[in-house]
């Protein structure tokens, strides 16, 4: 009988990983997490589950959870005890912002926290200090979705469901690895496939979602503008596009083919040939359905914005908007990406996207809230705070993120990071970050709290606590409320995430509808839901587009090579990408002991020519230089890159790509150009 | 008093249990009477979660708790076997009282014959089973089939060869599993194929089969498999709990006839998905493409109640090398290898698996191959298998003391 105490139970959640958001179960015993098992009764992903899903407990009671909060004292962190952390917090903070102002304060949140934590701490960053310095990290992975799609059709969402696919008729993908980014949405992908939809992936990579494809594009890395512009070209060439469609429903159009008109050919630039670029325009012309699906081959480029409206004009274009089985779709690569974007922690808008520059907005929020004098100005984005960090900005609190490995050029993180007067870090793990803050605050995982996470098909999952945090750990909903009480605000007497829930329905009209109780049955709802008895939004844009004059707008965008590319003194183009059994930067998956058996260690991959050529073998250790830094790593020789093309992974601090990639940033959206640098390959002599 | 073989119809005489159960509560009677007389210490069942799509395994002490699990969930696709082994210490520390669907049964079988689950301490209530539905189908077909909203959807049964509905305004809808399986809709396939519809390795086989006359719906036909089900249904008819009556024979053969009806869809099915993959090369053709696309989530091997290795083959780098994409078709052959000559036909490596490869099917194929040219029928009985030694210890021994490099003695 010891084995249960007869209390076994099944806790059903939702998996921390990608933003898929599939639901799982919790096997809990006695307290402790023993175990994951299928939740067959979701429409999401009916019980099945991903390596990374199906392990995601382990981490959960890890012997390396941070359990008291640390204060450095003398470059030590010392025990101390919550109220000695919140007084040093509160007074750091407070002193800062009377001293400096508001442009003096950064805040941080990771897309990997609940709706109701985003939402909180981007309501302490406005209320108590009056600023808009509070971001999220989709800024490095959907930021130029967020502003392309908005720019585009008025909504930064992706448009249909995952589910959705088994409407269409091709499957157009591009940027995207689903199989290993997104497995369960990759998996309606082979239901697709098996029920004869056609399926067109473009991608420099050989991956094993290019390999489900029925036309693999290969194209060169980052010649997106180019790739789209001449496919548009050929679609109106050939007489394919909708007339019908743009004529009721868009802006815009004669910009648009004026600037195609240059890109009949673009071999020079994509390496895709005219006749192979005819033939996918024709494929996803004559579609009846067709959906675009990308990721963040899109977005993590200095053109990321521009490459999104890229694909919503692809989409307008040949009418493939607002119908089942058609939309454009970016895959949200966080469990909350969606969510921490919708919760308003970003520094132009509040929850539900309404914007701090509007004055009516600001004043209601004011009302709703119960404060003066909130900001109307552009905030500061995360890796712009990082840049700032020392001048203006003096403190700093970042909550669940680990910049140091997981933000552009790492040298520059930690440099900047040592010129803060004062950083808090919030987190499960002393993570490579929290080794540089004053004080850590030790969180709760997403087993030990309550709350929603916001799905990539902006579905609302609900995340249920299935045990205690560690020692003295907080579940972090509640120590904002804390914090929020020790700086004497109002409007945080919250005694549960479902309390914070109903505040966040109270200002954001886009969510009003959505109650706990409507959450319940894992179908729950997809946003917007204005109304108690509104169903629900799967697809966007279906009437009209969400944009103020309801239609959607047309881009003529013109190709722009990367920041940086490949020269003679750094020949090879640097990609960089996720692998199916590890999730960012590894302070979860690595404590799973089968991630960490499939995957142990970082590599680069490296094309068998090049490999051959500079002799060198398989599993080798090779030196990459940047212009930024320098990473020792494993060569792993294969053709699934061309030529001249290099891919490493995000996950590894001891391999760590953003040691190499560059900060050049995309100038609608301060994207990062994570996808592309130039480096140089050299061979380590003696070792092997 | 009943003795093993006998045949009876049985029904609860709690009132309150009778309200809540189907066909006169039998089952949960006999559950809540093991639970108050100490005759186990828990109870491994399934109860209702967030709706009647939703079957979640429950561990039940207190038999004023064993009503929740009253009632058939025809959507629940779960197999309890293995959350014995894997949750529950084996049962070795505690006599457990567990219903059982026939694979729930099989699966407890294989594990037992590898020293997995202690079958001593448990005590399996039986239940027919013509097969189930998964929850996200079930809805799906009930939406676009029966024309009805799935949330006012009161209760659900497969009866006669029909799916049948109750709706929240007491109508009742019913539509036959031939059509709604030859629309995609229905059963798993792995439960079309299924031959161990009345579960007789149980210590007790319970079901409505065969009631007939006044007892219809009223009472359970229960047929005496054990010494251990006799003599729990004997102390129950004693003290009152449960009372009981001599089945109808002309029950009894009517009862024989749904069964055998059932099986006979059982070879329809098994005929038709078994053909459609061919045979020889085209079979293993098919076989290796499909599984082409596994992703190495371990679904397959986690959920199966025939996997329990602590050093599974598969993550031997020699065999598998870790980390690639598609792993290497040695990952499958290894649980071919491993599995076949005891797969059970529990579905779960297909319904679990994230790449939709038809895992179930193709053991399952194997499996009856094998059956057919050893005679050798897993999951009914402790007879050890064929091919595939089942105790990993002394494997290893053996391997370690002998430097053989067979993991499997196929030539003792």
């Amino acid at each position: 009988m010891a084995d249960t105490n007869g209390k076994l139970r099944y806790v059903p959640t939702t998996c921390p990983y990608c933003g898929v958001g599939c639901g799982l179960n919790l096997v809990v015993n006695d307290g402790k997490l023993v175990g994951v098992e299928p939740l067959k009764r979701t429409p999401i992903n009916e019980g099945k589950l991903c390596p990374k899903g199906a392990t995601c407990w382990e981490f959960v009671h890890s012997p390396d959870r941070l359990t008291k909060p640390l204060i450095k004292k003398n470059g030590e962190f010392i025990e101390a005890t919550w109220d000695e952390a919140y007084d040093l917090i509160a007074s750091k903070f407070k002193e800062t912002y009377e001293k400096f102002g508001p442009k003096s304060l950064g805040f941080q949140v990771s897309c990997r926290t609940p709706n109701e934590e985003c939402y909180i701490m981007q309501k302490l960053a406005r209320v108590a200090f009056k600023t808009n310095n509070i971001d999220n990290c989709a800024r490095i992975c959907h930021g130029p979705s967020v502003a392309g799609l908005s720019l585009s059709f008025g909504s930064g969402a992706a448009t249909n469901p995952f589910e959705d696919v088994m409407n269409s008729d091709v499957i157009f993908m591009i940027g995207a690895n689903t199989i290993e980014a997104h497995p369960l949405a990759g998996r309606r992908l082979v239901q697709a496939k098996k029920a004869g939809k056609k399926i067109v992936v473009c991608d420099p990579r050989y991956t094993p979602t290019a390999r489900l494809a029925d036309e693999w594009v290969r194209y060169n890395p980052s010649t997106n503008i180019a790739l789209i512009n001449s496919i548009m070209y050929w679609i109106i060439q050939e007489n394919l596009h909708d007339k019908e469609f743009i004529e009721k429903r868009t802006t815009g159009f004669e910009d648009l083919k004026k600037t195609v008109e240059n890109y009949a050919d673009v071999e020079s630039i994509t390496g895709v040939p005219t006749e192979r670029v005819k033939e996918i325009a024709r494929i996803y012309a004559n579609a009846n359905n067709a959906v675009i699906i990308y990721c963040l081959g899109i977005t993590e480029l200095s053109t990321g914005t521009d490459n999104v409206r890229s694909l919503g004009n692809l989409a307008m274009l040949t009418g493939n908007v607002g119908r089942p089985g058609t939309g454009v779709n970016p895959l949200r690569g966080q469990n909350n990406v969606q969510g921490a974007c919708d919760m308003g922690a970003y520094p132009n808008v509040f929850s539900g996207y309404q914007k701090c520059e509007d004055d009516a907005t600001r004043k209601r929020m004011e009302e709703l809230w119960g404060v003066t004098g909130l900001e109307s100005e552009y905030g500061v984005t995360l890796t712009e705070q990082i840049t700032q960090c020392g001048d203006p900005i003096k403190a700093m609190y970042i909550f669940a993120l680990n910049p140091v490995v997981s933000y552009p050029d790492s040298n520059h993180v930690m440099r900047s990071l040592e010129k803060l007067d004062f950083l808090v870090v919030q987190d499960l793990f002393m993570t490579e970050t929290a080794k540089y803050a004053d004080v850590i605050l030790p969180g709760a995982s997403f087993a030990e709290k309550d709350g929603t996470f916001t799905s990539g098909e902006r579905r609302i999952n609900r995340v249920r606590k299935a045990v205690e945090p560690p020692g003295d750990a907080k579940e972090d909903w509640q120590i904002f409320v804390d914090l929020a009480h020790t700086l004497g605000l109002q409007g945080f007497d919250f005694n549960s995430p479902e309390d914070i829930w109903n505040d966040v329905r109270r200002v954001t009209p886009s969510m009003n509808g959505i109650s706990y109780a409507r959450m319940e049955k894992p179908e729950s709802v997809h946003w917007p839901c204005p109304a108690e008895d509104h169903p629900g939004t799967p697809i966007l844009h279906r009437e009209k587009f969400a944009s103020a004059d309801g239609l959607g707008h047309f881009f003529g965008i013109e190709h722009r090579p990367p920041a940086e590319v490949a020269d003679a003194e750094y020949p090879f183009t640097l990609m960089t990408g996720r692998l199916l059994f590890h999730y960012h930067t590894r302070t979860q998956t690595g404590r799973a002991g089968l991630l960490h058996h499939e995957v142990p260690e970082g590599f680069v991959q490296i094309n068998n020519e090049d490999a051959a050529r500079m002799n060198i073998q398989n599993g080798e250790k090779i030196k990459l230089t940047s212009r930024r830094g320098e990473v020792e790593t494993l060569a792993k020789v294969t053709d699934q890159v061309a030529p001249g093309v290099l891919m490493m992974t995000m996950h590894f601090a001891d391999a760590a790509a953003n040691m190499l990639t560059n900060t050049a940033l995309d100038p609608l959206s301060k994207m990062p150009e994570l996808k592309h640098s130039a480096v140089k390959v050299e061979k380590i002599t003696g070792v092997q | 008093m009943v003795a093993k073989g006998d045949m009876v119809y049985a029904w609860t005489t709690s009132a309150d249990l009778a309200n809540v159960a189907e066909c006169g509560g039998a089952v949960t009677g006999l559950l809540k009477f093991a639970l108050e007389n100490d005759i186990v210490d828990a109870v491994l069942a399934v109860k209702k979660g967030v709706d009647l799509y939703d079957a979640v395994p429950t561990i039940i002490t207190d038999p004023a708790e064993i009503a929740e699990t009253a009632g058939s969930l025809h959507c629940g696709t779960l197999l309890l076997s293995k959350l014995i082994k894997k949750y529950l210490g084996g049962a070795n520390d505690m006599r457990l009282g567990v219903t059982v669907k026939g694979c729930d049964a099989m699966g407890i079988y294989e594990l037992a014959k590898r020293n997995q689950v202690n079958l001593d301490n448990l005590l399996m209530i039986g239940v027919n089973c013509g097969g189930s539905v998964s929850p996200v189908t079930a809805r799906k077909m009930i939406r676009e089939k029966f024309e009805v909203d799935p949330n006012s959807v009161v209760k659900e049964e497969i009866d006669k060869g029909q799916f049948i509905i109750v709706t929240e305004d007491g109508q009742h809808k019913g539509i036959s599993m031939d059509e709604l399986e030859d629309d995609g809709y229905g059963r798993r396939s792995n439960c079309r194929r299924c031959k161990m519809k009345i579960p007789r390795q149980a210590d007790l086989a319970c079901g409505n089969w065969g009631v007939i006359g006044d007892k219809a719906g009223k009472a359970t036909f229960v047929e005496v498999c054990s010494a251990k089900g006799a003599d729990l249904l004997s102390r129950a008819a004693k003290a009152g709990a449960i009372a009981t009556e001599a089945a109808n024979p002309k029950g009894i053969e009517i009862r024989g006839k749904v069964e055998n009806a059932m099986l006979k869809l059982g070879d329809k099915w098994r005929a038709r998905y078994f053909e459609g993959l061919g045979e020889g090369k085209e079979r293993l053709q098919k076989m290796m493409e499909d599984s082409s696309r596994c992703i190495k989530c371990y679904a397959c091997i986690e959920n199966c109640p025939i996997c329990y290795c602590e050093e599974c083959s598969t993550k031997k780098s020699y065999l598998v090398p870790p980390g690639e994409l598609p792993p290497p078709f040695m990952f499958h052959l290894i649980r071919f290898a491993h599995v076949s000559d005891s797969c059970i036909n529990c579905g779960q490596c297909e319904e679990n698996c994230p790449m939709e490869i038809a895992n179930s099917l193709y053991m399952h194929a194997l499996q009856t191959d094998m059956e057919k040219m050893f005679g050798h029928t897993p999951g009914v009985d402790m007879e050890l298998p064929v091919l595939a030694l089942v105790e990993e210890t002394a494997e290893r021994e053996r391997l370690a003391a002998t430097g053989s490099d067979q993991i499997f003695d196929v030539f003792k």
